[in-house]
């Protein structure tokens, strides 16, 4: 097909694939980009609105706000990839399995997952940050084990309903063994979800490094995150709306840009998903 | 189903029984104890303190106390309220968190599939558009920067509801918006992509061609077979909702449960962090036995078989 | 089918809207003229005044409960519950007379014997209270509390009858009429304690002596206070008080703002709308932020390198950062405090702190190890430790990490093995610079430097005992230049400062260093 007929089919994709590897882009190449070090104070520039020299302003240390969101990419980014993978691989595989197996072992299962879910994630942070650090390794091995769980139980969800449908007997049946059929019959048919469940851990192992951040957990100075960012705008919204606009629409239209790219991805990865316009 | 609800109730037991031990171990290996102050105490205060609340004792000691405690159904004294127990302490806070909870729950509901159905039964209109770039918008920014938000234009501009505190119904609805927004945006979505995958299904032609209308296929047919995750998601946000966010909570200056998390962590407190962990842990395993059970009604196929 | 779906959801939203319109609008709060609304911070972890340790009990407990003495506009002692008292030639025992008409809030007297109960309780070991060493210099006192004695009545403190206190030191302190002023210190009744057990501070309970009693206790919510009928002084002029408890900052400007409060702290970010305003003071409080060294970690074992670093900061970017007129302090005793004294500090001085860099093997920075400096987390102390990496780096060339800690961690660090290079606070107890200066003694259990200094401490010590102006004087001035300018174990930052609006009806407030807000002689004066 042509070009643009190419282009006009998959926009999304391509629109929101763009943003996402601008985004990427920018973070990776920060130290170049970025028309300050973001570490570098400046006293007498204190909490500016945007100008010439500062186009997104200054924060509380005369810091330029540009800068700063450029290097936070890379924190932000990098945590939300690590974490969404990590819970993603992790939770499928263990849901996958827990919903197949189905009986005591499932049930078994299921119950550690209650474990973990019952368990104070603080606590949990608190320790892994303790021991390991707050840099992105601490933070992103905190946050993926308290979030694994959910993918764990909606995968486990959607496999046990699967399991019932007809070909899936029908290949029982004809004796094929079981990891064919979850990896032929079943697995395919959770992309779906298993896609948008993606899209959204990413987002929220952002959002929830932000949180930790405003509780005091977050990544450690004077590196920053959007969340980061965020948290150190948000008590002035009112007297200085710049500390906090331009992280939270950083953050915001790359959230976007994920949920977009997912929503292409799986109407393109399953023929049978298209949503048709009734 | 009766068995089947003993059967897993019965199992919730061991399970509390993990929790308890699982925190008890993190919150000691933690360090920090919840005597420690910036103004340090001479020694032998020291001690007097620890041998109050038994922290000389070993930590296997400590741990024996505490489960002989638990099974009487005390919790014991907070170790920073000093003189007030912790069973008091959550009586006091817990309904306000679960009054603000169930409040959420219910907008996030209603906004979450309501906006999902509309979206799934206009596929690629603008209203499926609208609605999903509002879904979007709601988990793609941090609630207390919402929260702020709302008082700000709600409470500081237009003088429609109260910034903070809790001092009758008026005071519950930015809170409770605040907390809806993100799990109505997730469900919206799950709603939505969980609906468009049912409606495309065979079964469902077989049902139009049938020449029911667009509504009975829509919430008889379809609404029930794409809600499974929907209902899988909804378990443990109810719980998670019910026992109190701190964030709102600290934000709107809001006396429920849900500070303690943070606060009681971050104290030391132990007997608090044991008491409203358990009391999660408890909700968390009842909405998951809920929530199985309500597979099994709305698919009594998804019963689960041996293998 | 969607077209009914979509006007069905605008009716009820149009439906919702209107109600929730009507139903919030409100006309602005009407003054009541009686009422004073003010927020505490926290939840007060306890009332009962031998075991509170924090200021936030301390604000409640101050209107709620009078001592023997109190303060008067210059932090001196005066008179409160004792109306006068006489003290032995030899400084070490005092004999404090009660008034006749002090009275609890169900209307007994205040006797001699409560002040005895109070103060042994405070001492007595089971009793576990973390203040207990504030009255060590009582004879006898450290031996019981330790368990070395076993007798109460070894301690020197004994009701000689209904209206006679006497106290027996074991060194004479000229400054104890202040530390009578502390909560801590306060009367206590033993019926009620003895009736009630660990409960006897709840609202139907609780009985007290000043010139509030405590009406509702919401706990983590609200408290309110309305006046006691029994006290002696004149009845204070609001009918109730209602303290919020509110964690932020911004929301409690935010509902004073919208007419919730009468008064309310201005966080950094508002300093610049309210500065020019008449509602707007602000006034130093005797709390002093510092950097400490560890002095037997290297680099920081050569006072050459403690002393460069302390030049190479200039404090004047601190209130530019903080923003809440926050007073540079080369100094360690803060204004306000008796025996103050502003020019005592090492200065800016970057060259000279390249100097002395230099001169301890370092020029420029070169080869210089790389040091952590920790501190707990709060967005204010993460901004003063950027601001100070940053001023290192710019004026000496040295690399220095930076870690923050969590509050239970970093407390737990202090105590085994101090950093390097530390943050921390001190808030004045009472307003003598003994409580400021005893600190740094070698033994004292909040001395993290692991410095120590036999002439530090003996200037202390003397000066503790002697009631001449001129030699106390003396005796912290050079104490302090040992402490700052020789020895450099700690480099003081900043003092820290209040910054309060207030509505302009409220009349009778005085704003204090010592944060100590009184509310009896306020009165709220209708428009």
């Amino acid at each position: 097909m042509t070009v643009q007929r190419f282009i006009r089919s998959h926009s999304r994709i391509l629109i929101s694939g763009g943003f996402i590897l601008l985004i990427g882009v920018a973070a990776l190449a920060a130290p170049w980009l970025a028309p300050y070090p973001y570490d570098q104070q400046d006293t007498h520039s204190i909490l500016q609105g945007p100008s010439p020299q500062h186009w997104m302003g200054t924060d509380r240390l005369g810091r330029d706000l540009f800068s700063r969101l450029l290097f936070g990419a890379r924190m932000s980014m990098a945590v939300g990839v690590f974490t969404a993978l990590f819970a993603v691989m992790f939770g499928t595989v263990y849901g996958a399995a827990s919903g197949y197996v189905g009986g005591r072992t499932d049930n078994l299962l299921m119950r550690f997952v209650d474990l973990v879910y019952a368990l104070p994630d603080l606590l949990l942070i608190i320790l892994i940050t303790v021991t390991i650090g707050r840099g992105v390794l601490g933070i992103f091995l905190a946050l993926s084990l308290v979030s694994w769980v959910t993918v764990a139980r909606i995968i486990r969800g959607e496999v046990l309903r699967l399991r019932e449908f007809s070909y899936v007997e029908a290949a029982r049946a004809v004796g094929a063994p079981h990891h064919r059929i979850l990896l032929v019959h079943i697995l395919p048919n959770t992309l779906g979800v298993l896609i948008v469940t993606l899209t959204f851990r990413i987002p929220a192992a952002i959002l929830a490094e932000s949180t930790l951040s405003f509780i005091g957990l977050g990544i450690a100075p004077p590196f920053a995150s959007w969340g980061s960012m965020a948290n150190e705008g948000w008590s002035a919204m009112k007297y200085y709306p710049h500390l906090i606009l331009f992280p939270s629409l950083v953050l915001f239209l790359t959230m976007v840009a994920f949920n977009v790219l997912g929503d292409a991805l799986r109407d393109a990865l399953d023929p049978e998903r298209r949503p048709r316009a009734a | 189903m009766i068995g089947y609800t003993l059967k897993r109730l019965a199992w919730g037991i061991p399970v509390l029984w993990l929790v308890a031990t699982a925190t008890f171990v993190l919150m000691h290996v933690i360090p920090g104890g919840p005597f420690d102050q910036e103004k340090s105490l001479p020694p032998e205060i020291r001690a007097n303190v620890d041998s109050k609340y038994h922290l000389d004792r070993p930590v296997l000691t400590q741990y024996v106390f505490y489960l002989g405690d638990l099974l009487r159904g005390d919790f014991g004294p907070s170790y920073k309220y000093l003189g007030r127990n912790v069973n008091d302490m959550i009586r006091e806070t817990f309904p306000v968190s679960m009054q603000l909870g169930l409040w959420a729950v219910l907008i996030s509901i209603l906004l979450g599939v309501g906006a999902g159905i509309l979206a799934a039964a206009r596929p690629l209109s603008w209203m499926d558009h609208a609605a999903m770039f509002l879904a979007t918008a709601g988990i793609s920014v941090p609630s207390f920067v919402i929260g702020t938000f709302l008082i700000l234009i709600f409470s500081y501009r237009l003088h429609l509801f109260p910034a903070a505190l809790w001092e009758g119904w008026r005071y519950s609805v930015l809170p409770a918006v605040t907390l809806a927004l993100l799990p109505a945006a997730y469900i919206a979505r799950l709603t939505r992509s969980s609906m468009l995958e049912v409606l495309n299904k065979d079964f469902i032609r077989t049902v139009r061609a049938k020449g029911f209308g667009e509504r009975r296929v829509l919430f008889k047919h379809a609404l029930k077979n794409s809600i499974t995750p929907v209902v899988s998601f909804l378990g443990p946000l109810t719980a998670t909702l019910v026992t109190g966010s701190f964030v709102v909570e600290f934000i709107f200056s809001v006396p429920g449960m849900g500070r303690y998390f943070i606060t009681a962590v971050t104290n030391r407190d132990y007997p608090l962090i044991m008491g409203v962990t358990l009391i999660y842990a408890v909700l968390i395993v009842a909405a998951n036995i809920v929530v199985d059970l309500v597979y099994i009604w709305l698919d009594p196929r998804m019963r689960i078989r041996d293998h | 089918m969607e077209r009914r779906i979509i006007t069905g959801t605008v009716i009820v939203g149009l439906v919702l809207a209107v109600v929730f319109v009507r139903a919030g609008a409100r006309a602005p709060r009407a003054l009541d003229g009686s009422t004073f609304r003010m927020t505490l911070s926290n939840e007060p972890p306890t009332l009962d005044w031998n075991l509170a340790t924090d200021s936030v009990s301390f604000d409640v407990l101050i209107n709620l409960m009078e001592g023997l003495t109190e303060y008067d506009e210059h932090l001196r002692p005066r008179p409160a519950v004792a109306r006068s008292w006489d003290v032995s030639p030899d400084g070490r025992t005092y004999l404090f007379h009660l008034r006749e008409d002090a009275r609890w809030s169900d209307g007994e007297p205040v006797t001699a014997g409560d002040f005895e109960y109070s103060w042994k309780r405070l001492l007595n070991p089971k009793t576990a209270a973390e203040y207990a060493y504030f009255l060590y210099d009582i004879e006898g006192a450290e031996d019981y509390n330790t368990g070395k004695a076993d007798r109460p009545d070894s301690v020197g403190v004994r009701a000689l009858d209904k209206r006679t206190l006497e106290v027996r030191l074991r060194k004479p302190i000229v400054f104890f009429p202040s530390i009578t002023t502390f909560m801590v210190t306060f009367p206590m009744r033993r019926d009620i304690v003895e009736k009630f057990g660990e409960r006897w501070t709840e609202p139907g309970r609780i009985v007290t002596d000043g010139p509030f009693m405590l009406g509702e206790w919401r706990h983590e919510y609200k408290l309110t206070l309305s006046p006691n009928p029994y006290y002696y002084g004149p009845e204070p002029a609001l009918r109730k008080v209602t303290l919020f408890v509110v964690n932020e900052t911004t929301t409690a400007l935010t509902l004073y703002e919208t007419g919730d409060l009468e008064m309310a702290t201005v966080p950094p970010e508002a300093m610049a709308t309210y500065r020019g305003r008449s509602e707007y003071v602000t006034a130093p409080i005797l709390r002093g932020y510092y950097y400490g060294f560890n002095v037997q970690k290297a680099p920081f074992t050569d006072p050459r390198i403690r002393r460069a670093f302390s030049m190479a900061i200039d404090r004047t970017e601190f209130p530019a950062i903080l923003k809440r007129g926050e007073i540079p302090a080369t100094f360690w005793v803060p204004p306000g405090m008796p025996y103050h004294n502003p020019a005592i500090g090492l200065p800016f001085d970057p060259e000279a702190a390249r100097r002395l860099l230099a001169g301890a093997g370092f020029p420029d920075g070169r080869g210089f190890p790389t040091v952590t400096a920790v501190f707990n987390t709060s967005p204010e102390n993460s901004l003063i430790a950027e601001n100070l990496q940053a001023q290192w780096k710019r004026n000496l060339g040295v690399e220095v990490r930076l870690d923050n800690q969590e509050w239970k961690v970093y407390l737990k660090q202090l105590q085994t093995d101090p950093p390097p290079l530390f943050r921390l606070g001190w808030g004045a107890d009472y307003p003598d610079p003994d409580n400021f200066m005893n600190l740094f003694t070698s033994t004292s259990g909040n001395n993290r430097t692991r410095w120590r200094n036999d002439r530090y401490d003996e200037l202390i010590r003397s000066a503790s005992a002697d009631s001449d102006p001129v030699h106390r004087q003396k005796a912290y001035d050079e104490a302090q230049r040992i402490l700052l300018e020789t020895d450099a174990a700690i480099m003081p930052l900043f003092v820290a400062t209040q910054n309060w609006v207030i509505k302009p009806y409220v009349r009778g407030l005085r704003i204090n260093p010592l944060e100590l807000l009184e509310l009896k002689d306020v009165r709220l004066e209708k428009p």
